[in-house]
């Protein structure tokens, strides 16, 4: 029986939506470090960029520690994970999830 | 024989055995049934008397306590009748006595078969966990990029510091999966070696710690103590843990429906 009470759906909801923003930022990031690469940018813009992200890691890391959500946020990315290895797994071939079973000949 | 047309009744199956000498295991099955063996040939099938009816309950801790139970009988059933082919929870043949003994006979092949792949082999688990944070810490100190992007950090901005930090965390990440894939495929190299047969199993994740492998395996028990030792020497390597649990009756590796 599942017991929900009002502090264990705030917390699951919050776990969710940080992990979300977490997701997000890892976009954010990406485009941002290739963007520095390209040489487009000025110094300033780089400083800029750097330290906004800075700024967002820290507030994440804030906000996970205030609301003691560590590892509920860690729990859905990791089911996250999960889930995209299982969709995988089925589109290479379901036979070889079968194949984990390896005997070896006794000589 | 019109016994298993009308038959309401059933019988629990825990396992299966070569043995034709004990016929009673004892007051011990779930829900105090009395526990004995039905046999074919020279095979038995460890069973209790039950009603035609799955053992279902939405309690949850009636459910893990008829696992215990059934788990219980298979344990003293080993020790009383040699390996068994266990089998998996709830498992009840309609009819009696004679149904048991045409299952017996109809699957006589694939059981030997079976029995004779287990015999004198219990299932161990092998589960190796590393430090992450150690490794990590030991990759950096010798990878040449990450030392030189650590001295150019010191000479820029803080703003531009942080594409550093995060280049480095980048590459860490590459080396500690390349890491990870090299001790896999090294420790489970030790491990098939020294086992009759292995499998694969997921990876669990559990709080604080990171596993890096989860396997089964079947062991012959003239091997139990090397591979033991083996995984002592695993389980001495810096940041490395080993965990190794058993022996059970061959679950895994029976493929029994």
């Amino acid at each position: 029986m599942i017991n929900i009470d009002e502090k264990n759906l705030k917390h699951g909801i919050l776990g969710l939506v940080i992990a979300l923003v977490e997701v997000i930022t890892d976009a954010l990031k990406l485009q941002a470090t290739k963007r520095v690469k390209s040489g487009r940018l000025t110094k300033e813009e780089i400083e800029r960029l750097g330290k906004a992200l800075a700024e967002l890691d820290k507030a994440i890391e804030d906000i996970k520690k205030e609301q003691g959500i560590t590892e509920a946020v860690q729990g859905v990315r990791d089911n996250l994970d999960d889930l995209a290895d299982d969709v995988i797994n089925k589109i290479i071939d379901p036979k070889k999830l079968e194949e984990q079973i390896e005997p070896k000949q006794k000589s | 024989m019109n016994q298993n047309k009308k038959a309401k009744e059933g019988r629990y199956v825990y396992c299966v055995a070569k043995n034709l000498q004990i016929t009673r295991i004892g007051k011990i099955g779930i829900e105090n049934n009395d526990v004995y063996t039905i046999t074919y040939k020279d095979l038995c099938a460890v069973v209790h008397n039950c009603q035609l009816k799955a053992y279902v309950s939405k309690n949850e801790e009636e459910i893990k306590n008829w696992i215990k139970i059934h788990q219980n009988v298979i344990d003293i059933a080993s020790e009383k009748l040699g390996t068994v082919v266990p089998l998996t929870f709830d498992i009840i043949i309609k009819g009696s006595n004679e149904a048991v003994s045409d299952w017996l006979k109809k699957d006589y092949d694939r059981l030997t078969r079976i029995l004779k792949k287990v015999k004198d082999k219990q299932e161990f688990g092998v589960q190796i966990f590393w430090n992450e944070n150690k490794i990590s810490d030991k990759i950096a100190e010798k990878n040449q990029k990450i030392q030189n992007i650590k001295k150019d950090i010191k000479k820029v901005s803080e703003g531009e510091a942080y594409f550093y930090k995060d280049t480095i965390k980048t590459i860490l990440k590459k080396e500690l999966e390349k890491k990870a894939n090299e001790h896999f495929k090294q420790f489970y190299d030790i491990v098939k070696n020294n086992v009759d047969y292995i499998r694969v199993d997921k990876i669990k994740k559990e709080k604080g710690k990171q596993m890096l492998m989860n396997l089964s395996c079947l062991v012959h028990k003239n091997k139990i103590k090397n591979l033991g030792m083996e995984l002592e020497k695993i389980n001495k390597i810096d940041g490395f843990t080993v965990k190794f649990t058993g022996p059970w009756p061959p679950y895994s590796f029976v493929n029994s429906n």
